[in-house]
């Protein structure tokens, strides 16, 4: 298992595209992938559902866990998807 | 079987009649079978079914509202797709019916949790609670086989109703077979009315629970106009709804009996109403609202998606003027990423250019960016006004941010050019400073229903002083007045987006009165047209000094009547 703590970049927070975004990206990785803000129980981060309710707003920094086969280039995307500026996403 | 009339909001001042299909978003699900009787593996290849063709379903949808009506209104169903495919929810329901319920009501168990998370959330989150009852609806229609219509092939002479109707399903009607629509739900600037104007269908929204008991099959008539839905409506009725239009479209621009060029105009929300306008006969966009790029949605449009939009408009009308109105929302018209608190009398509180000068004013700076940038790119005139302005104070302020935001473009070496700028005329301290104000301007534009709203004290809203609400009354008229002579003393231009723009009995006295340019609902276009070439200015300069002198707006109603 790894963990890596990351700051919430986006202006948006983990809402709308970012939060989209973030679980769609960890759709892509075979590794249990779980978010957690501080403090907190970590959710699943494939769920829509559950990133949106975690209410994490921009400037926060979230616990990111992955558990599987290809956890560090999961970690590696989903660090990536938190640090980038809303907006610049490759595919838009 | 005597008619029995419905009272609504009407939409278009269009009139059909028809017979009535009803359009059910909601199943009805029968008791659930003892578990012992529920095969869990089929109703686990049930529900995988369902989400199968409801992503599909989905993702059609996507791509026609995509390409109709415009992405931003498609991303809407990205969020649909993204929580189809939620393993919490998916989850949810899998164990519901591991637990011995049938697809169907483990949907619906699955479901609840979530919407009730949401809910509970409050604030944008509880914005996605009806998003999640769209999804279950949807998954609970296929998995019952329960039957959907098939909106883009209804009969000729449907007239459509249901609780309310979203984009898409407004978008796939089609106005040479739905004869017209009303919903339960949903206000003047609901997206179903907005589409219903620029595709051209009569339609009354708004009308509440009463529409719910209108059975199908019956014989209705839709009065867009008048906002009513009449129920086995009496043969006068059905002929004068059935009588349709007979107007001639005149795409050219159109002058008085006497050689007065009037400019006619129309007002839009979105660039999917572009192509409806031209097809009026609209010689420009007197009113581009520019709220509908920010509502409904989660962040609001950047720079690149502002400029695409407003480039398109003024591609739109090459050889014509765009007018494009500034961000105008207040506490009345929520949008997440907007922190507009509930004020006790949102009309009266931080709204339209009050927010832009204050709270709005990163996203007034990028829409002036993307407008300045889009005055040197399109092909038509490109015109800019701010809303609900009421002291000189803050157009010297807002001139002061097109500067700096003309600087920086110049520094970036970013194309732009300075549009022509404006206000609207909604507050009667804007009509006393309209010299003050004309001096600093290019032109004015006159938005009636606010300004009789502030003219009279009267709410919008407020049924019981609906009566007072009447831009006929001749203390309305006297606003109008003063704001004409003020803005031709100043050397400005001035125009009026109202409805009372759009409403042909009032074309002459509006003329009478001054205005260079009227602008309006597409559909209402050729009428207005029409009324003008009639029209002598002298004649008319004469019936509005009459009307002005009127002291009653009974008075002014008994002129129209005779002047007709």
């Amino acid at each position: 298992m790894m963990e890596r703590t990351v700051t919430i970049v986006p202006e948006a927070g983990l809402h709308a595209r970012p939060a989209s975004k973030l679980v769609e990206t960890a759709n892509e990785f075979e590794s249990e992938l779980q978010i957690a803000t501080d403090g907190a129980e970590p959710v699943d981060a494939r769920s829509m559902l559950a990133v949106s309710s975690m209410a994490a707003e921009q400037g926060e920094d979230v616990r990111l866990i992955a558990d599987g086969p290809d956890a560090e280039a999961a970690l590696d995307a989903l660090e990536e998807v938190l640090s980038t500026p809303e907006g610049e996403y490759d595919d838009e | 079987m005597s008619e029995r009339r419905l009272e609504g909001i009407g939409v278009t001042p269009l009139s059909g009649v028809g017979t009535v299909i009803w359009y059910d978003q909601e199943v009805e699900l029968p008791e659930p079978p003892a578990s012992e009787n529920v095969d869990a593996d089929a109703e686990h290849d049930r529900f995988s079914n369902a989400l199968g063709t409801a992503r599909e379903e989905l993702q059609a949808e996507r791509d026609r509202t995509a390409e109709e009506v415009g992405e931003e209104e498609a991303e809407i169903f990205d969020a649909h797709l993204q929580f189809l495919n939620d393993p919490q929810i998916t989850g949810a329901v899998e164990d519901a019916i591991d637990e011995g319920l049938p697809a169907d009501h483990a949907i619906q168990e699955g479901f609840k949790g979530a919407i009730e998370q949401m809910e509970a959330a409050g604030g944008r989150m509880a914005e996605r609670a009806d998003d999640l009852r769209d999804i279950r609806d949807r998954l609970l229609r296929i998995a019952t086989d329960a039957e959907r219509l098939d909106l883009s092939a209804l009969p000729e002479g449907t007239i459509l109703l249901a609780e309310m109707l979203t984009p898409s399903d407004t978008a796939q009607l089609d106005p040479e077979r739905v004869a017209g629509f009303a919903t339960a739900k949903g206000g003047r600037t609901s997206h179903a009315a907005i589409f219903a104007r620029s595709i051209g269908i009569p339609a009354v929204v708004g009308v509440g629970e009463q529409l719910l008991e209108i059975e199908a099959d019956a014989e209705v008539a839709v009065d867009g106009e008048a906002g009513e839905v009449i129920v086995d409506p009496s043969e006068e009725t059905r002929e004068r709804a059935a009588e349709g239009r007979d107007v001639e479209i005149r795409t050219e621009r159109v002058e008085t009996a006497d050689g007065e060029p009037v400019e006619v105009a129309a007002n839009i929300g979105t660039a999917a109403e572009l192509e409806g306008a031209v097809a009026q006969g609209a010689d420009a966009v007197g009113l581009f609202r520019t709220e509908f790029l920010f509502l409904d949605r989660e962040t609001p449009p950047d720079e690149a998606e502002q400029l695409d939009t407003y480039v398109e408009a003024l591609d739109a009308f090459p050889e014509g003027r765009v007018v494009v109105r500034t961000l105008d929302v207040g506490g009345d018209k929520p949008i997440p990423y907007i922190d507009a608190e509930e004020e006790e009398n949102p009309f009266l509180g931080t709204r339209g250019i009050r927010r832009s000068l204050g709270p709005d004013a990163e996203l007034f700076r990028t829409q002036l960016r993307a407008l300045l940038r889009a005055g040197a790119e399109g092909e038509g005139d490109l015109a800019v006004m701010f809303p609900m302005v009421a002291t000189v104070e803050e157009v010297e302020q807002s001139l002061d941010v097109i500067e700096d935001v003309r600087a920086e473009l110049d520094n970036e070496d970013v194309d732009h050019e300075v549009p022509e700028l404006g206000v609207m005329i909604e507050t009667p301290a804007a009509v006393f400073m309209g010299e003050q104000l004309a001096e600093r301007l290019d032109f004015f534009s006159i938005g009636t229903n606010d300004l009789t709203q502030y003219v009279m004290a009267a709410s919008r809203q407020n049924e019981a002083v609906s009566h007072l609400h009447n831009p006929r009354d001749p203390a309305v008229l006297r606003a109008i007045d003063q704001a004409v002579d003020a803005a031709h003393a100043g050397d400005a231009w001035i125009g009026m987006c109202g409805e009372m723009a759009g409403d042909p009995e009032l074309t002459e006295l509006l003329l009478g009165l001054g205005l260079d340019e009227l602008s309006m609902s597409a559909v209402t276009i050729p009428d207005v047209k029409a009324n003008i070439v009639d029209i002598d200015t002298e004649g008319a300069r004469e019936f509005a000094e009459q009307a002005l002198a009127a002291s009653t707006k009974d008075q002014v109603t008994q002129m129209l009547t005779d002047n007709t």
